[in-house]
């Protein structure tokens, strides 16, 4: 019989929680998990220094304390002051894997981090996967953090990331969220420094009976910090999908921004698509702006795009063929290339490779 | 010298207006907490029919079992009911004469301006002194239409309009909806009943003013209006309070039934005491190519949840949200609107201003909710706060739900403060820093004010100017 035939249930009540909540009965405060609770009794792991218990984490402290249980050897990996690491730290997570992992990111140094969750997976295959990355991000230090989740249809995965950034900090992130059974995906980013900033572009895209959950937390409480926040989805057939955004200005963030924006095509008529995107404002000198846009290509698009030929099928699976070669033209790594290859969902994809 | 331009600017306000208060001596009022024996006095009081009596036993046992939700909305820790009369009674019968009003619930209306509202600008008028209306008049050329604008407890009086009472009272907020909605249900008295025939238009607004004149009481008016298919009335609710050192409670209940074709406003200017605990449901279901707008003025209240809610049940329907929240020192407004959209080609638009100052805490909060028959829905919503120092807060938090691949949603919102560069423009034109402020916080809510009419806009014109004293310095 399988392990995981044997394997206890755990579930996870409170994850992805958003910081402010709302009616409990549109059901988008947070999510419910159910995760496998495999025991380990007797062994000696190494966990990550101490300080890495001080950062917060998006999808929360049930899921940080669950995957601390689950993995193996937790990955501590320190790039030293001032130095620039050329090669990206990639966190591969393959079907029932966890991963726990601490990159300290010192004073002037720079680093890229790339979590490639699915990468050589085969649909079919039942399983959770988890990654959980914590980040410290020291004085003028920049993270490049690339997360590429392409996951089988009957599989769950959860990733959830943890960055504390100190002054002069930049931290870019780029998510490429590509599908499976049950994806949930938390980060936090506190902005504790002065001038501290993150730009975050997240695309993603569910099909099917797939299920999409987000949430995901800018906390700016440096003076002059910034956050900019871009978010850009496909949905298809039946597909539910929660986000759930905040950008708290702490009291003491003077003259910090904060901006966020969605767009989301919306392709099947059985697609549930819910939103919650919160500014928290505890000071008077600072901006904070939200936009979104839901809906279908227009019928203007659509005109154009039939006045060259194309069906509206075509021109809907247009923008999920240019998510796609998005992420692939993105990817930083074999492993990041590899997990768009194995979730195009049928589409052939031609990239230009840039020169 | 801006100081001294800042004091005459204030005084031209009179802050007596609602800050008064009157002598409850000769009031019939029931003790303090909630009880079933005080449930049933109401209920024999008003000489209700049974099943009114069975509603209210049925709410008050959902008050006791419903909790709180604890994970949302600011404290009302300081909200005891034992502490709170539900029903605090003048001495005096409904009047259709201002002349039969008592002496000094006569002058309390006059100062604020109701006689005269009604004399120049009003279809009918129904003022609420505490838990009873003591006064209700329409023009009769408007009844002669059909209008019937009456009390809940005359309607229920009536053979006539008994049944239609029955039918719809409590069916659109229903006891389970809340906590507060069954309290409501358990102790409501007073309010408003209207009924607006096919194919009438009102040429003008008519007016309910609620009045709390009691300390340490509660006010739990039902307004039930219907419109039917072709129809058109705008109603406008006021209300206010003296500030009192005890809590007082505001759980009213409206209910707004708009038909095929028919258009609905409903305006309040809302300036509850700040000891007002204002936890108040509205809500609205609208048919086939019906319009519903709401313009929301709130300013007052310790505490406040309120947001008016929209069920465009039918296809092609409009709905319209235009709000306004001021939060000054010791308020926490948690205001907003939810819309529903179900009817195909139904459009929603929702734009709301709020403006925090003096350690007040705003909350917009909203959700809008597409459901999968709604083809073609379009919905807009817009917020947009001011901050006006830093010990004030103001949290945005807006939910959108889609289940139409075919409809149309878009959102804004903003938060940020009045910029030095205009404040020192206007400064270099003759204004104090006050008056900057003053006018830069007018010119924000003027989408809001421009909604109401003329009287109004003044009130609420007045109000921030009254809210805007002492924002510097």
């Amino acid at each position: 019989m399988a392990e995981k035939d044997l394997a206890p249930e755990l579930t996870l009540e409170r994850v992805n929680v958003a910081p402010a909540q709302t009616w409990n009965r549109l059901r988008t405060n947070d999510i419910t998990l159910t995760v496998p609770a495999r025991g380990r009794k007797g062994d000696v792991y190494f966990s990550l220094p101490r300080l890495f218990e001080g950062v917060e984490c998006g999808m929360g402290r049930e899921v940080t304390d669950w995957v601390e249980s689950q993995a193996a050897d937790a990955r501590y990996i320190e790039i030293p002051r001032g130095e620039k690491r050329e090669e990206p730290i990639v966190v591969a997570v393959g079907a029932g894997e966890v991963a726990d992992t601490g990159v300290m990111v010192r004073a002037g140094a720079e680093a890229t981090i790339v979590v490639a969750a699915g990468a050589g997976e085969k649909n079919g295959e039942a399983g959770t996967s988890a990654s959980l990355v914590r980040i410290i991000a020291e004085a003028d230090a920049r993270v490049h953090l690339h997360e590429y989740v392409g996951v089988g249809a009957a599989q769950q995965h959860l990733e959830s990331v943890g960055i504390s950034a100190s002054r002069d900090a930049r931290v870019d992130v780029h998510q490429y969220l590509l599908g499976g059974g049950t994806v949930a995906l938390g980060f936090a980013c506190d902005l504790a420094g002065e001038r501290a900033r993150v730009d975050l572009g997240c695309r993603y895209h569910a099909g099917g009976t797939e299920i999409l959950d987000i949430n995901e937390i800018v906390r700016q409480r440096g003076r002059n910090t910034r956050s900019e926040l871009a978010y850009n989805g496909v949905l298809e057939d039946a597909a539910r999908k929660g986000l759930r955004t905040t950008i708290d200005l702490v009291h003491g963030a003077k003259g910090a921004q904060g901006n966020e924006a969605e767009t989301v095509l919306v392709l099947g008529d059985d697609v549930v698509n819910k939103t919650l995107p919160t500014i928290l404002c505890d000071e008077d000198d600072v901006a904070g702006n939200h936009g979104a846009t839901i809906g279908s290509v227009s019928p203007e698009q659509l005109a154009f795009l039939a006045s060259r030929g194309l069906s509206r099928t075509d021109a809907e699976q247009l923008f999920v063929r240019a998510l796609y070669e998005d992420a692939l033209m993105h990817a930083p790594c074999p492993e990041a290339r590899a997990v768009v290859e194995n979730d195009t969902k049928g589409q052939s994809l031609c990239i230009i490779e840039e020169a | 010298m801006s100081d001294e331009r800042k004091r005459t600017q204030v005084a031209d306000v009179d802050r007596s207006l609602y800050d008064f208060t009157k002598s409850e001596e000769g009031y019939e009022r029931y003790d303090d907490g909630l009880t079933p024996e005080i449930v049933r006095a109401i209920s024999a009081k008003k000489d209700e029919p049974e099943w009114m009596l069975e509603m209210r036993l049925r709410a008050l046992d959902l008050y006791h079992a419903r909790p709180m939700a604890p994970n949302w909305g600011p404290s009302i820790e300081g909200l005891d009911l034992d502490h709170i009369s539900t029903y605090v009674s003048p001495k005096t019968k409904q009047a259709k004469s201002w002349d039969d009003v008592p002496e000094d619930i006569k002058d309390t209306f006059e100062r604020l301006g109701i006689p005269e509202a009604e004399r120049e600008s009003l279809a009918g008028v129904g003022a609420q002194y505490d838990s009873e209306i003591v006064y209700h008049n329409m023009r009769e050329e408007v009844a002669e239409q059909g209008v019937i604008y009456t009390t809940i407890e005359d309607a229920l009086h009536d053979p006539k309009w008994e049944p239609v009472v029955h039918e719809y009272f409590g069916t659109l907020i229903p006891p389970t909806d809340h906590k507060f909605a069954a309290l409501h249900y358990a102790v409501w008295s007073g309010g408003s009943f209207v009924y607006v025939p096919a194919g009438v238009t009102l040429p003008y607004p008519l007016q309910s003013y609620f009045r709390l004149n009691a300390a340490g009481a509660g006010q739990f008016e039902h307004t039930l209006i219907i419109v039917e298919p072709g129809a058109d009335l705008h109603f406008i609710e006021g209300c206010s309070a003296p500030k009192y050192y005890e809590a007082n409670l505001h759980a009213g209940a409206v209910e707004l039934f708009v038909k095929d074709g028919a258009r609905l406003r409903y305006s309040t200017i809302e300036n509850w005491s700040k000891n007002m605990y204002n936890l108040n449901t509205k809500r609205a279901t609208i048919g086939a190519d019906a319009k519903m707008e709401w313009v929301s003025g709130s300013f007052g209240s310790h505490v406040s949840y309120l947001y008016p809610t929209t069920i465009m049940a039918g296809d092609r329907g409009t709905c319209e949200f235009t709000g306004i929240t001021f939060a000054g020192a010791t308020q926490d407004l948690d205001t907003g609107c939810k819309v529903i959209m179900n009817g195909a080609d139904t459009t929603a638009s929702v734009s709301t201003k709020s403006i925090s100052k003096d350690g007040g805490v705003n909350t917009f909060r909203s959700s809008v909710v597409i459901g999968r028959h709604a083809d073609r829905a379009r919905c807009s919503v817009s917020c947009q706060s001011l901050m006006l120092d830093d010990i004030s807060r103001s949290d945005t938090i807006p939910a959108m739900d889609v289940r139409n691949a075919t409809a149309q949603v878009g959102h804004e919102a903003t938060i940020g403060r009045i910029s030095d560069d205009t404040v020192l423009y206007l400064m270099s034109r003759g204004c104090s820093e006050a008056e900057a402020r003053t006018l830069v916080v007018n010119g924000f809510a003027n989408p809001v004010s421009k909604e109401l009419p003329m009287e109004y806009a003044v009130e609420m014109n007045n109000l921030i100017k009254l809210e805007m004293e002492g924002a510097i310095g």
